[in-house]
């Protein structure tokens, strides 16, 4: 299986402590609907796109969401984040497939 | 009676061939989850009704070129603490075979109540923006989507 990309980005790059940043997740993802045809072969082309994606800060779940799948391929998730010192920002995904992947980054607040 | 027979021949004529695409269609792009917006909309509210208000702000182009990547943005005027947060937020698209697009759970630890995503769409049709908040309320903005090609087969 392919190695997924994805990538977590955080507005803006420098942060202080209590402050609340925006958070993007993105990911490389065909989120097949399995409903479009194959142009070459005229066949079903099989449904593969991502069931839920958690975030989880310093081991607490702050979003988590139910995604079905009319979102478009390679999907971005952005929402906001409120920075409570030091920790680690857990991003797990799950697909209809059964395919499970993790990204972390590193929060470190300045001043 | 001759006249007669030749009108009921042309109406069931009639009635076959604007009958037969949209079966062929139906049976055709069925999903598992295939979901009309009524039903999606009961099954998040339970039966509570939604109030449209200025509360919720949804950013979607009115003319949307290419179906397959249409940027919606859901903001909400909320204070985000503790008794008094935005629980969820849920997109639905009106006329898409699964009328569900996302539902996010949001705690009072993201500070900020918005989303944004890119979502597909079959074809011009109304993008709802539904919101729950803490006391069990339900907010709801939408808006119209003109979609030149569609993008959710």
């Amino acid at each position: 299986m392919a190695k997924r990309k994805s990538l977590i980005k955080i507005k803006p790059k420098k942060f202080k402590d209590g402050e609340i940043v925006k958070v993007s997740f993105m990911v490389m993802h065909p989120m097949d609907t399995g409903t479009q045809k194959d142009k070459k072969t005229k066949e079903l082309i099989p449904a593969k796109y991502i069931n839920s994606v958690k975030f989880n800060y310093k081991g607490k779940e702050i979003t988590n969401m139910t995604v079905w799948e009319s979102l478009s391929t390679n999907p971005v998730f952005t929402t906001y984040m409120k920075v409570d010192g030091k920790g680690e920002l857990k991003v797990t995904f799950t697909d209809s497939t059964g395919e499970v992947h993790e990204t972390s980054k590193k929060i470190k607040p300045k001043g | 009676m001759q006249r007669r027979d030749f009108f009921k021949k042309l109406g069931v004529v009639a009635a076959a061939t604007a009958l037969t695409p949209t079966i062929s269609f139906a049976s055709g792009a069925k999903s598992k989850n295939a979901m009309t917006y009524k039903t999606a909309l009961d099954a998040i509210t339970g039966g509570k009704t939604a109030k449209v208000s200025s509360k919720v702000k949804l950013k979607t182009p009115e003319i949307a070129e290419n179906g397959a990547v249409v940027p919606v943005t859901v903001n909400v005027d909320s204070p985000m603490t503790s008794d008094n947060y935005v629980k969820a937020i849920h997109i639905l698209a009106s006329k898409n075979f699964n009328a569900r697009s996302i539902d996010v759970n949001l705690t009072p630890a993201n500070g900020k109540a918005m989303f944004s995503t890119r979502i597909k769409l079959g074809g011009t049709q109304d993008v709802i923006a539904l919101v729950e908040l803490s006391s069990g309320e339900f907010l709801m903005a939408s808006q119209n989507v003109k979609v030149t090609i569609g993008g959710c087969g």
